[in-house]
């Protein structure tokens, strides 16, 4: 289908409508249009005409201070890349770009795609492809990336047909932004990046049915008989509780989830997808729930009574056995923007489908115009005080007289100093679920954590990514030994363009979440996850890679002191810390198993007798 | 149960492949997929034949919906509808049993002869899966069988309802 929406090249307003440019040269055009200002990518033959127009753009368009417009930072990896423009994009909420060659370029950018599709995270790469007239013949560096990226991406454009390279490129934005955002991947010949053509300035591909659903959701409302269904049912409850997920920092939803939950005094448990969506040092915050959530949340979760998710989408991370998960709740009320979500994994009672914020909004100004006023009728006194009991009795807790560096005590060393205004990103892995239990998040979009795939080596390329988006705030990876190692290149990424990224080890020799499972379901047969008697010296490995500060923290007396010096560094720094290899994640709510099921550990109370010693099979659940 | 779902489907390179693949991935069945170009040069349609509780049809329906390409989808075994199939079957003229053959094709007005050989016939019928089946094992019992191909289905709904991409 040829019927790119025409526009006349002199009605489209802008200033280069008409000029003449090659496929490469629209390519930057239409990046530069879309307000892109950082592009990360790694160069090769099926992308070179893209390169070079960027190179050309950026000499002939410097910024007032001489800055190139349109940096490209180059990673070890291309993986490195696609999880950098990721980490820009959950950290900036606009789109993160990736530019790459093909073949082995584009192939090494599938797991970011699908970690980006998995967590709604909008990206878009662009992949150099064999010329048109090469495809399907085997070509040198020919991979069938459309294929590929099918499976695993929001959408994906091979571009064909030279004619349709700029809207497609403008569509693609489009794509990976609205709706429930996520990847495009956009493979481009390199005879289209050749062909000559006429630069249009405006217009996009026709794609009727998406515009129309999307359309659908976005004017979206609520009116008077469903607001009034939703007040009823909540005026029967006396335990409400809302779970929020990523949906919620995705949509920019925060600030309405929190003047609604302040509104009627409601109590807030977030996903680890949703950390920072409200306030987690606010008395009714309860912080994460599922797997490894705060004991106290789990329990509100079992002892509610009306459950209302906003933006999250019952995973088995947080619901392992659905007919359990909230038992107690009577009601639940749903709010999404994918309709797929709804009734997918748990029946909801009441649900709306569309903005977030403009739903919550509605609902809190119906409520409190008829006379839903919680607060001041102190309506939850109750079951406040029941929650605030809760967080007191089963408050997170560790080994605190342990000769050895405890994982948690250094998190909250680094929380004391940045008291949750710093950008926290993550590997995969114990130490993941003890940044997400043991810091502070104030604000949404400072949490970068790869929730749904779980890929071990996000962290260290997100980390670049976002300190791109954001030079105002302290950017920390906090990653593990095993984590660090599969992106270990970029490490000379952060001190090539001079970023002042700290980077945590928390070094347990070896694969720490994996020995959890493999002591629990597996007898404590360490199958390929001990890592003690690997031979790399991390300090030298950063210093090798240009790091002025890195260091070995080994001694828990001087903790604070090398923690308060390692923040304060004035550039990149890198600190190891040789953390108790035999720490754990707790509390645990093990695949397949009920929030009754808990475990807490030995250092957070359990209101359930815990199982002896937990000498499971190995388990079907995952 | 059954189920019989129709897709309209821009015409886009690789939007088939990209339906197939979500069936796929997702763990769908599909037990026939019949494609092919509409009055709309522009638009395919699909007609899949799966099978699922109500549940899993729906969640199959939304996820469908969500691809780029997907102009409008239904589920046309929710209400009264029509379908076809189409039976294409070459058989042996040794050992063919003339006269009950020529009944049995005069029992079938849908059955017609379309190609005549030396040693062979090629048989032609459309009808609903279960008829297709029927005449089939009729057949197979009066000829032998040396060549058989058969399309997926095709159905639209009953009466004046009109499955029309959205726009
Ligand atoms: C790419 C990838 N491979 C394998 C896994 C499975 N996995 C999950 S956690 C983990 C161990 C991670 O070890 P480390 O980064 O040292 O973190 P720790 O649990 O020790 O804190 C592994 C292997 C994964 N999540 N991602
Ligand atoms: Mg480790």
């Amino acid at each position: 289908m040829n019927a790119v929406l025409e526009d006349p090249p002199e009605t489209t307003g802008h200033p280069l409508a008409g000029a003449a440019m090659s496929g490469a040269d629209v390519v930057v055009q239409v990046l530069a249009d879309e307000g892109v200002e950082v592009v990360f990518g790694y160069s090769g033959g099926a992308i070179l005409p893209v390169y070079d127009a960027v190179f050309r753009y950026n000499h002939e368009h410097p910024k007032a201070d001489g800055a190139e417009p349109l940096p490209l930072i180059v990673p070890a990896n291309e993986q490195g890349a696609g999880f950098m423009a990721q980490g820009y994009a959950r950290a900036s909420g606009r789109v993160g770009v990736a530019l790459v060659t093909s073949g082995p370029g584009a192939t090494n950018t599938v797991t970011p795609v699908r970690d980006a599709m998995a967590d709604s995270i909008p990206i878009v790469v662009l992949c150099g492809q064999v010329p048109t007239g090469a495809i399907g013949t085997d070509a040198f560096q020919e991979a069938p990336i459309s294929n590929i990226m099918a499976a695993c991406a929001k959408h994906v454009f091979l571009v064909t047909d030279a004619d349709r390279l700029e809207a497609t490129l403008r569509t693609a934005f489009e794509i990976a932004r609205t709706g429930r955002p996520g990847p495009v991947v956009v493979d481009i010949p390199k005879d289209i990046q050749n062909a000559e053509l006429r630069f249009r300035g405006s217009g996009t591909l026709p794609l009727p049915g998406y515009r129309a659903r999307l359309r659908a959701i976005d004017t979206a409302t609520l009116d008077a008989a469903r607001c009034a269904a939703f007040f009823d049912a909540l005026g029967r409850a006396r335990r409400p509780l809302i779970y929020a997920g990523g949906g919620v920092i995705a949509g920019d939803a925060a600030g309405a989830l929190r003047d609604f939950a302040r509104a009627f005094a409601m109590p807030v448990t977030t996903t680890l997808m949703g950390l920072g969506a409200v306030d987690t040092t606010e008395p009714l915050s309860l912080q994460m729930l599922g797997m490894h959530g705060t004991a106290f949340a789990n329990y509100a979760v079992e002892d509610c009574d009306f459950l209302i998710a906003v933006g999250a989408r019952f995973d088995d991370r947080v619901a392992g056995v659905p007919q359990a998960f909230a038992g107690g709740a009577r009601y639940i009320a749903h709010f999404d923007v994918d309709p797929a979500e709804i009734d997918k994994v748990k029946r909801a009672d009441w649900h709306h489908l569309g903005n977030l914020a403009r739903a919550l909004d509605t609902l809190r100004i119906y409520g409190l115009q008829h006379g839903f006023r919680p607060r001041e009728q102190d309506r939850y006194a109750p079951w406040h005080a029941h929650l605030a009991a809760l967080k007191r009795t089963h408050a997170m807790n560790y080994d605190r007289a342990s000769a050895q560096i405890q994982p948690y005590a250094v998190i909250e060393a680094i929380n004391a100093i940045t008291r949750g205004r710093a950008i926290i990103s993550t590997g995969v892995g114990q130490h993941q679920m003890w940044a997400a239990q043991y810091f502070d998040f104030r604000e949404p979009r400072l949490w970068l954590t790869s929730g749904s795939m779980g890929t071990m080596g996000f962290g260290l390329p997100a980390a670049i990514g976002a300190q791109f988006a954001r030079r105002d705030l302290p950017v920390i990876d906090i990653d593990g030994d095993a984590s660090i190692r599969m992106n270990l290149g970029e490490l000379e990424t952060v001190t090539t363009y001079g970023l002042p990224i700290k980077v945590v080890v928390l070094n347990n020799a070896g694969d720490g979440m994996v020995r959890q499972w493999q002591k629990l379901f597996f007898k404590g047969r360490f199958s390929a996850t001990d890592k003690s008697l690997h031979k790399k010296d991390f300090v030298r490995a950063a210093q090798a890679d240009g790091f002025e500060w890195a260091r070995r923290l080994a001694d828990p007396a001087e903790l604070p002191a090398v923690i308060a010096e390692f923040v304060a560094f004035d550039g990149p720094a890198f600190l190891e810390v040789v953390i108790d290899p035999d720490a754990g994640v707790y509390p645990m709510v093990g695949p397949g198993m009920t929030y009754a099921q808990m475990i807490t550990g030995d250092f957070i109370a359990s209101r359930q007798a815990q199982p002896a010693a937990v000498e499971a099979g190995p388990s079907e659940m995952f | 149960m059954r189920r019989i779902i129709a897709i309209l489907l821009q015409n886009e390179a690789g939007a088939l492949v990209r339906v197939a693949g979500l069936f796929s991935a997702r763990g769908y069945n599909i037990d026939s997929l019949t494609v092919a170009a509409t009055h709309d040069p522009a638009i395919s349609r699909l007609t899949l034949v799966t099978s699922g509780d109500d549940a899993v049809i729906d969640q199959i329906v939304k996820q469908s919906r969500k691809l780029i390409d997907v102009l409008e989808i239904a589920d046309l075994s929710r209400s009264d509808h029509l379908e076809s199939e189409l039976l294409i079957v070459k058989i042996g003229l040794a050992g063919l049993a003339a006269a009950e053959f020529d009944a049995c094709m005069r029992r079938h007005p849908a059955a017609c002869v379309v190609d005549q050989g030396a040693g062979s016939r090629v048989v032609q019928f459309s009808g609903t899966g279960r008829d297709v089946n029927a005449f089939f094992a009729e057949l197979s019992n009066l000829a032998p069988v040396l060549e058989l191909a058969r399309s997926g289905t095709a159905a639209v709904g009953r009466g004046d309802v009109v499955l029309t991409p959205r726009t």
